[in-house]
């Protein structure tokens, strides 16, 4: 059986705010095989970014456990947890403000390995750096040039670098592609995916975007303020949705073709307030298929399929 | 008769900055026809939101100046009127959406009064008719008239979009001009707003510029579509002859770049490079560096339109000689 690399167990993040306790991620688990992507996706809120965050202890869970390589990283102390960030790394949204203005091309993607002492010899250090701008497809004479000099693509380019440049593992990749126009994500999309197979690299891809997420993805689950509501396969959930919510989303995605049309299903309402939820399907007031149950129990996360869970009442 | 409410003919827009000059639109020819949709697609930088800003004369000069063109808008030319005849047709006549519902209301007023703002504006009424049509606005894009006098932070995206909506069009506009306006909001909450907008363009008789970056959109709303390139309509038809023969390489690049979510195993096949230097654009044709197909002619020579129908053109070498010649994707 295939390695498991990281595993969350009930992982909850709650944060205090003055009319109450905002639950973020409220009772999230799932499991990556090493060398796989998992698709994180939902909306706006949903606490998919949060998830990302919480992981590599970014910010501290307030409860559940996080396995890396078995090891419930949780109980690390700081040091021990700085060395285990050499493996796991974070792509960030915007390549605009991800990047320290002040610091050439070469500098960034250096100041990793400087920090972490990976490569004491500054000469050999620069080898690397050149070996990393070649591998990412960022031009050698671009080393000495600022990121305002350069345009999104490149500079998420860099962001990639910069991920992996120690001896890294795995990946958490939050909207990598969100900010750039379509030519260019397609070219960053399939630079990511190549690293992939070739330093065979985990991911955790975080996203709104269901058509990337299933370019890109081997597991998809799908967030809905805090809760995981549907995960599976990415073929099966794209040709088997079970929640109304996956459904909803799927059908909502405008497609670039005129061939078939595809009926929408148009949601009411927006998403709700993710502070002091009760206890009962939180999607249940934009459904059009609640029913009495749904205002009154929390739906648990149930198998279906081989691999195919889904928390709903009526499906 | 003229059936088309905007006509535009051989629109230059540059800006002058210390950098040098930027040349952002190149001479475009665009008309959008009464009750349809035209949807102008390009990447950051193809000139779509300047030309947008041209037809309401909001380009800011300096730095930006046009330096030469015809704007037609229904019946009006919009180039020869003094800059108060043109207040008058702003949010009138034409109406824009801007991308960013955040930012485009006013934080410390209460939307009722944003809203009426343009109607008192543009229509001889009294203040309490202007609340009223205000509140009827408010309802018309989904929003209950009682929550007339909250302000814009008690709203979400979706809300404020719906808002920024109704501001355009309480005063009945002949067009509408929306840029990129659901590429700041949720999927769900994108169909929600998109189907409003399809709704309401029918029930008020009103033709719409989209612009926009997505396909996906494009294939939903619009009747014409039209591809922008380094400031260059290249390629311009009905919404089937975009989708179903698509001529230029840019075009087909575009298609081949959207991941496609009916088939997982489908390759992405990106456009190599960068768009050209706004600064510094190429004598040829302004995609050749990017073109899998480029002949050597592309380097040196502009090319000129060529008709594949009377609606269907496009900007490239490829057809001059061989007007049957096949793209890989076989579309045509």
């Amino acid at each position: 059986m295939a390695e498991i690399l990281l595993e969350v167990k009930n992982l909850k993040k709650y944060f205090e705010t003055p009319r109450g306790k905002l639950h973020a991620v409220d009772d999230v688990s799932f499991s990556i095989e090493k060398g796989k992507t998992l698709g994180l996706v939902g909306e706006s809120g949903c606490g998919k970014s949060t998830t990302g965050r919480v992981i590599l202890r970014l910010l501290e869970a307030t409860d559940g456990e996080i396995y890396y390589k078995g090891k419930n990283i949780r109980d690390l102390k700081n040091n021990q947890m700085r060395d285990l960030r050499k493996e796991m790394q974070i792509i960030f949204q915007d390549p605009f403000s991800s990047l320290d203005p002040r610091m050439t091309v070469s500098e960034i993607i250096e100041e990793p390995i400087k920090l972490n002492k990976i490569i004491k010899d500054k000469e050999k250090r620069f080898e690397r750096v050149l070996e990393l701008m070649d591998l990412v497809g960022l031009s050698r004479r671009l080393m000495n040039t600022y990121p305002h000099e350069l345009d999104g693509g490149r500079r998420q380019r860099i962001g990639i670098a910069r991920a992996l440049s120690l001896d890294t593992k795995f990946i958490v990749c939050d909207e990598p592609v969100s900010a750039l126009d379509v030519s260019i994500q397609a070219q960053i999309l399939n630079l990511m995916k190549e690293l992939q197979e070739k330093l065979d690299l985990t991911y955790i891809f975080i996203t709104h975007d269901l058509s990337v997420v299933n370019h890109f993805s081997d597991e998809i689950a799908v967030m809905y303020l805090g809760k995981i509501i549907e995960k599976a396969a990415a073929e099966e959930l794209f040709s088997n949705p079970i929640h109304p919510y996956t459904k909803a989303l799927l059908s909502a995605i405008p497609r670039p073709t005129i061939d078939k049309k595809i009926d929408k299903i148009i949601l009411k309402g927006e998403i709700t307030s993710p502070i002091n939820p009760e206890f009962n399907c939180r999607f249940a007031n934009r459904c059009n298929y609640a029913e009495d149950i749904c205002k009154k129990k929390e739906p648990e996360f149930t198998k279906r399929s081989k691999d195919h869970y889904a928390a709903c009442h009526i499906f | 008769m003229n059936n088309k409410v905007l006509a535009i003919h051989n629109l230059k827009v540059r800006y002058l900055t210390e950098d040098g000059s930027v040349e952002a639109v190149n001479g475009i020819d665009i008309s959008v026809d009464k009750r349809k949709t035209l949807g102008l697609v390009g990447e950051t930088g193809a000139g779509k939101t300047t030309t947008a800003l041209s037809i309401l004369r909001l380009i800011p000069d300096p730095p930006g100046e046009i330096l030469s063109g015809n704007i037609e808008l229904d019946g009006i030319d919009l180039m020869s009127i003094t800059e108060k005849e043109m207040e008058k047709i702003r949010g009138d006549l034409v109406s824009m959406i801007f991308q960013d519902p955040m930012t485009a209301l006013n934080p410390v007023i209460n939307i009722g009064e944003q809203i009426s703002e343009a109607i008192s504006i543009h229509q001889h009424v009294t203040p309490d008719e202007a609340k009223k049509k205000a509140k009827e606005m408010l309802e018309l894009v989904g929003i209950p008239g009682a929550r007339w006098a909250e302000y814009p932070h008690q709203f979400s995206g979706g809300m404020k979009q719906r808002v920024i909506i109704a501001i355009a069009l309480s005063c009945s506009p002949k067009l509408l001009i929306a840029d990129e306006p659901t590429t700041a909001l949720d999927v769900t909450i994108q169909a929600q707003v998109l189907e409003l907008m399809k709704e309401l363009k029918e029930k008020m008789d009103m033709s719409m510029l989209m612009i926009t970056h997505d396909l996906g959109v494009v294939a939903e709303v619009c009747d014409d579509v039209a591809i922008m390139y380094a400031g260059r309509i290249i390629e311009q038809g009905s919404l089937k002859e975009i989708f179903k023969s698509t001529k230029h390489p840019y075009t087909e690049g575009l298609f081949n770049s959207v991941p496609n979510i009916d088939d997982r195993k489908s390759e992405l096949k990106p456009i190599r490079g960068l768009m050209s230097d706004p600064y510094n654009l190429p004598v040829g044709c302004a995609f050749c560096d990017r073109c899998d197909y480029a002949l050597e002619k592309c380097k040196t020579e502009k090319p000129e339109k060529i008709y594949f129908s009377e609606t269907h053109f496009a900007e490239c070498h490829l057809y001059k000689e061989n007007i049957d010649f096949q793209l890989n994707s076989g579309k045509n």
